[in-house]
């Protein structure tokens, strides 16, 4: 067959873009699509949810996602450094940032999400950082000053990472965290106690339940300190921001596509919206209204909307797997699942084991047999296979699931007063 | 101590009672009198409260008659004790002489300071503590608000329901019996007692109290043809301090249940041993059990036993099992089910459970009562224990000795059981009628059809 291919135009090539791209040219045997990338970072796609890891030693090649075949690939035409600035909806072209006129067929939007700096006084001073990219990191590590305090505001995932990522370069990290407890998306209040235990074995110091009021300024106009409404301060000689995501939805406007309530892209249920031509995926798409900011669900999105191209069959999207295991030395957490026990009529089963040091729930269904999900904290060794049963009905009791989890070994006998 | 020694008991509710009936059993057979300061014979006073609820009458609560040879003297009140010469005195005129004296003087409730509640020294019309068949008496017609929701205030508002009554309950705590519940097993409580009809007012106290109302310190005026005062006990030590007797709470005794004067014991309420004083039947029951071997001759010595608390209501299963956060547990397991109202805590030290709340799970109720009861280790699957869906596993399969005590309110031991079983007593209602088993707080039963049924070889599940 010699038809000339369709253009599709990618906009990101984040994790999410590149899977999609990735996912449609493996599929597309017969070369249908010729696939325009256009990535806003000097380089391609890379593993962002291991960014952490390059403070920790390895190379950005190393995380790089994009390999020789893909590079190589005729039907890929990766421009990097070219970030979109319009869309054309009416001519179907897209405009970069050096003027360039790009025609698609098909248009997706992969433009991810930018960190939520909270407005307040001095949140640009020279000294605060975000932490989402290879240059967030590199300035990062040339401001670090070992032995000096450290300021992480937003303790979830991406800012316990950031507070070790302090402590790795050898400064002594703050956490501020707005909501009474650390992980709040993820852990309960007995998950986030024994993680807030753990980090403090890290050296972490954590500050939850009250905010970052100002970032003080030094006579020379860097960082120096940050006041919390709770009315202490902090000396911070950096202050890195990690209190959330928003999703990078300003091409919407302009081209007059219609966003979600919380931003986003709006799509439906496959993905597409309201322009039969644009599709969104990632965490810059609201799926049926709803942002997602896991790497998980954007994967599906991403496969979703290359199936749909392909004319391949699809499911629409729905139920994303969110579980979430922070990823750091000595430090187990892990939720999943419906771990805020949100389905009707869920019940909700913990054991916490203090002399271990040790919590895990269970959340099941109405019947007490479906595992719907849960939160383990201090020991994750039943993560993997208790995620894989979610939705399902646990072959063995729960307790012995459990029991590398909670009860501190099988077979549970070496606990007593004396243990603790 | 000789077994024909004169023993003089003093008070005749349930730890007095219990107490002159194992004397004989345990082979006591010196003469043995009781001073009982309520005019009637000795009642079963935890089923007060099932008289409010119209279930039960008096004479239901009525307490087998003592033993041949026990002289029971009702309506006398012991006015002072004379340890030298080993004599007590009544308000009647009489003395009494003893060897070995007991004091069985229970509890009396605790008033609380409220403006109002008394006129002349005695509690004004309309208010009522809830502890004698008499206070029962003294409840009128019309609406009722019972102060307090701990256990006996929350029991007394659901059996006042379930007569028809108009009840708002009152209490200051933050959720009902928060000394022993934590807040999801309070407030589904407090859910069951709204559906059943009843009128809550947490976290309010009573300001002021006036013939047919009491004020709450939000200004609202509640209607009260009666007010129950459900606000506690202290142990009834006025007689032990007077006789010189060492007290703190409670008269203070030892492993052998005496008190500062080896000749002078005290069970029931009114004992403290190791500074506790917690004001249980079971604890009284064990209490006169223990001192009835100890008077008949026998070697024994008091171990504080395992208290649990049972709420007793029909359609709620509520128990507390141990202190509500007792020391040294390390493990915490707790089941949350608050769609169908079933929640559990268990606190363990490795595989032994030192205290629990349990709620809306009858099953788990009874084998995790079980298994604290004999001190017996947890089966490895806790959530199948908790949802009751182990049966192969653990508490349903241990074979109980015959002289295991399964009727606690009525001490019907195992081998009762298969007694009255032998001499043809069929299904539950014929064991009640031959051994009093079940007819107390009913928690027992579940053990008692498990017996019946391994004697006839079935599997004791319905």
């Amino acid at each position: 067959m010699t038809r000339t291919p369709r253009t599709l135009v990618v906009v990101g090539h984040g994790m999410t873009g590149h899977r999609l791209v990735e996912h449609l040219r493996t599929h597309d045997r017969h070369g249908t699509w010729r696939v325009v990338v256009l990535a806003e970072e000097p380089r391609p796609a890379y593993n962002r949810v291991a960014l952490s890891s390059y403070l920790e030693g390895r190379s950005a090649a190393d995380l790089t996602l994009a390999g020789p075949a893909f590079l190589t690939d005729p039907l890929v035409d990766l421009r990097t450094a070219a970030p979109v600035t319009g869309i054309d909806r009416r001519e179907r072209t897209v405009t970069t940032a050096d003027g360039t006129v790009i025609p698609y067929d098909a248009l997706v939007l992969a433009t991810g999400s930018r960190p939520f700096v909270p407005p307040v006084p001095g949140h640009d001073l020279p000294g605060c950082f975000a932490y989402r990219t290879f240059d967030d990191l590199d300035a990062l590590r040339a401001a670090a000053r070992a032995g000096r305090p450290g300021v992480v505001v937003g303790g979830g995932l991406l800012g316990l990472e950031a507070a070790n990522a302090l402590r790795l370069l050898g400064m002594r990290p703050h956490v501020v965290e707005l909501a009474p407890r650390l992980m709040p998306l993820q852990l309960d209040d007995g998950g986030a106690r024994v993680l807030t235990r753990l980090v403090g074995g890290l050296g972490l110091r954590v500050h939850c339940g009250t905010a970052v009021r100002a970032v003080r300024a030094r006579a020379d106009g860097r960082v120096g300190g940050v006041t919390l409404t709770d009315g202490s301060a902090l000396d911070a000689e950096l202050v890195v921001f990690s209190a959330g995501v928003r999703p990078r939805d300003d091409l919407a406007g302009p081209a007059g596509l219609a966003g979600g309530e919380r931003g986003g892209f709006l799509v439906d249920g496959r993905c597409r919206t309201e322009d039969p031509h644009i599709w969104a995926v990632g965490e810059c798409a609201a799926v049926q209204g709803r942002t997602y900011g896991l790497v998980a669900p954007g994967y599906r999105m991403a496969e979703l909307v290359a199936d749909q191209l392909l004319g391949r069959p699809a499911a629409p999207f729905a139920d994303p797997d969110t579980s979430a295991k922070l990823k750091l030395l000595g430090v187990d957490v892990a939720s999943f699942g419906d771990a805020h026990a949100e389905t009707e009529g869920a019940l909700e089963y913990v054991l916490r084991d203090d002399a271990a040091g040790t919590y895990a729930k269970v959340v099941l269904g109405p019947d007490g047999r479906i595992l719907l999900g849960g939160v383990l904290a201090g020991d994750t060794s039943a993560y993997r296979t208790l995620r894989a049963l979610v939705g399902r009905e646990p072959t063995a009791p729960l307790d012995r699931l459990l029991s590398g989890a909670a009860l501190g070994g099988v077979p549970p006998k070496a606990h007593g007063p004396a243990a603790a | 101590m000789p077994a024909s020694s004169h023993v003089l008991v003093v008070g005749h509710g349930p730890a007095g009672h219990r107490l002159v009936e194992r004397l004989r059993h345990h082979g006591h057979r010196g003469p043995v009198t009781v001073l009982g300061a309520e005019p009637r014979p000795a009642y079963n006073r935890v089923l007060l409260t099932s008289l409010l609820g119209g279930t039960l009458t008096a004479g239901d609560l009525e307490l087998t008659g003592p033993p041949d040879g026990v002289r029971v003297r009702t309506g006398v009140t012991v006015t002072g004790i004379d340890r030298a010469r080993r004599l007590v005195s009544t308000d009647t005129g009489e003395t009494h002489s003893y060897d070995r004296l007991v004091l069985a003087t229970g509890a009396r409730p605790r008033i609380p300071h409220l403006p109002g509640v008394f006129t002349g020294g005695v509690l004004t019309e309309g208010a009522t503590a809830l502890r004698t068949l008499a206070d029962c008496e003294r409840f009128a017609d019309g609406p009722v608000v019972v102060l307090g929701g701990g256990v006996l205030g929350t029991e007394a508002t659901l059996a006042l329901l379930r007569d028809g009554r108009d009840v708002t309950l009152v209490h200051p705590g933050p959720h009902l019996m928060d000394d022993r519940l934590d807040d999801v097993a309070g407030s589904l409580l407090a859910g069951h007692l709204r559906s059943r009809g009843a009128q809550l007012r947490l976290g309010r106290a009573a300001v002021e109290y006036r013939p047919g109302k009491l004020a709450l310190d939000d200004g609202e005026i509640l209607r009260a043809a009666t007010l129950a005062l459900c606000t506690g006990a202290e142990p009834e030590t006025a007689l032990a301090r007077r006789a010189g007797l060492s007290v703190r709470t409670g008269v203070v005794v030892d492993r052998q249940l005496r008190t500062s004067d080896p000749r002078v014991h005290a069970i029931g309420d009114c004992a403290e041993f190791d500074a506790d004083a917690p004001g249980l039947v079971t604890t009284a029951w064990e209490q006169a059990e223990t001192l009835a071997r100890i008077l008949a001759g026998r070697p024994a010595h008091h171990r504080p036993g395992r208290p649990v608390v049972r709420l007793k209501a029909p359609g709620i299963d509520l128990a507390c099992l141990g202190p509500p956060d007792p020391p040294g547990a390390t493990r915490h397991v707790a089941l949350s089910d608050p769609a169908r109202g079933r929640h559990a805590r268990l606190a363990l030290s490795g595989e032994h459970i030192l205290g629990a709340v349990l709620i809306g799970l009858p099953r788990a109720t009874a084998a995790v009562g079980r298994l604290y009861e004999r001190g017996l280790p947890v089966p490895s699957d806790l959530l199948g224990l908790l949802l009751g869906t182990t049966s192969t596993v653990g508490p349903a399969r241990v074979e109980l000795p015959d002289e295991a005590v399964l009727c606690h309110c009525n001490h019907v031991t195992k081998g009762d059981l298969l007694r009255a079983r032998s001499a043809g007593a069929h299904d539950l209602a014929d064991i009640a009628a031959a051994t009093r088993a079940t007819t107390g707080c009913g928690g027992c039963a579940d053990d008692v059809r498990r017996v019946l049924a391994s004697a006839t070889g079935g599997n004791g599940d319905p």
